[in-house]
C-alpha cells in the first residue's frame, strides 16, 4: 500500500511543474522568434567598428598607427619579419582586400570570422596576421582619427627596419 | 619669447648630447638605466622599457628619414609621451633619446637649434 504525500505537498508538487512547463515553452518560443545570431550589437567585435567605416586605405592606416602606437606598430612589424615571405605576402594582399570592401562587406566578414574560426585561410597560417589592423580599438580608434592627413598607397610604410 | 625657450632647449639637448659624447665613461652598466635615470632629473617618469624602446624608435625615425628633422621627432614625441608632459619635457626627452641611443644624430639637434635662433634673429630685426 502507498501513503500519498499529504494535500499541500501534491499542491506544490503540480505547482512547480507547471511553472516548468510554462518557462520551457516561454524559451522555446523566444528561440523560434529570435534574429539570426550576431557576433556583437556594438559592431565593434572582432572588428572595431572604426575599421569597418574607415574611409582610409591600408597604407593611410598603418602610417597613422606608426605615428600613434609607435610600439604596437612595431611589434607587428617585427613579428611580420619573422613569417616566411609568401605568407607575409598573403596578409599583404588579405588586408588589402578587406580595405578595398565597403562596410557591409566588412561587418560581414567579422561576422563570418567571429563565428567560423577557420574562416580566415591567412590567420592558419599567422595567427596575428592582422592584429595592428583589427585587435585593439584603441590602436584603431587613434589610427583612424588622423589616417586620412596621410597620402593613399604609400608602400614605403611597410619598409620598417626591424634590426635594433 | 617661445622661440627664444625652444632654442633654449635645444642647446641644451644638444650639449648634453655632446658632453656625453665627450666625457663618456668606458663602460655603461645598462644603456636603458642611464636613460630613465637622466629622465628622472627632467621629472619624466614611466615604465622604464617604454620610455626606452620609445626612445630607440625616435633614433630609428630619424634615421630612416621618417622624421625629416628634430621639429618632427618633437611632435612625435609629444603625441606618444604622456599628456601631461611639457613641451620643455618633449625636448629633454629627444635630447637624452639621441644621446642615449644614436649620438650620431646630434647635428641633428644643432640644426634645429640654429633654425630656430635664426627664426629669432629675424623675428627681432
Amino acid at each position: 500500500m502507498t501513503i500519498a504525500p499529504p494535500l499541500p505537498v501534491r499542491r506544490a508538487v503540480s505547482r512547480s511543474i507547471a511553472l516548468g512547463v510554462v518557462a520551457t515553452a516561454a524559451m522555446a518560443l523566444a528561440g523560434v522568434l529570435a534574429g539570426p545570431a550576431a557576433a556583437d550589437a556594438t559592431d565593434d567585435f572582432p572588428i572595431p567598428h572604426r575599421m569597418i567605416i574607415t574611409t582610409c586605405d591600408t597604407e593611410q592606416y598603418m602610417a597613422a598607427a606608426r605615428d600613434t602606437s609607435p610600439m604596437y606598430f612595431e611589434r607587428y612589424m617585427i613579428d611580420r619579419s619573422k613569417r616566411p615571405a609568401d605568407v607575409q605576402q598573403q596578409a599583404f594582399g588579405r588586408i588589402h582586400w578587406f580595405f578595398s570592401l565597403d562596410p557591409v562587406a566588412r561587418r560581414q566578414y567579422s561576422e563570418d570570422t567571429a563565428t567560423n574560426v577557420y574562416y580566415e585561410n591567412v590567420a592558419t597560417h599567422w595567427g596575428n596576421w592582422a592584429k595592428l589592423f583589427f585587435n585593439n580599438k584603441g590602436v584603431v580608434a587613434k589610427a583612424t582619427d588622423v589616417c586620412t592627413n596621410y597620402p593613399r598607397g604609400d608602400i614605403s610604410v611597410w619598409d620598417w627596419p626591424v634590426t635594433p | 619669447m617661445r622661440s627664444t625657450k625652444i632654442v633654449t632647449w635645444l642647446v641644451q639637448a644638444a650639449s648634453l648630447a655632446m658632453t656625453a659624447a665627450c666625457f663618456a665613461a668606458p663602460a655603461h652598466a645598462d644603456v636603458d638605466t642611464d636613460f630613465a635615470n637622466q629622465l628622472h632629473v627632467y621629472g619624466i617618469y614611466g615604465p622604464r622599457d617604454e620610455n626606452a624602446w620609445l626612445a630607440k624608435i625616435t633614433c630609428k625615425r630619424l634615421t630612416t628619414q621618417v622624421d625629416e628633422d628634430a621639429f618632427a621627432s618633437a611632435r612625435f614625441l609629444k603625441t606618444n609621451l604622456a599628456r601631461t608632459t611639457s613641451t620643455q619635457q618633449v625636448w629633454q626627452f629627444l635630447g637624452a633619446a639621441v644621446d642615449a641611443y644614436c649620438p650620431e644624430q646630434t647635428p641633428t639637434l644643432h640644426a634645429a637649434a640654429n633654425a630656430t635662433a635664426e627664426t629669432t634673429t629675424r623675428e627681432r630685426g
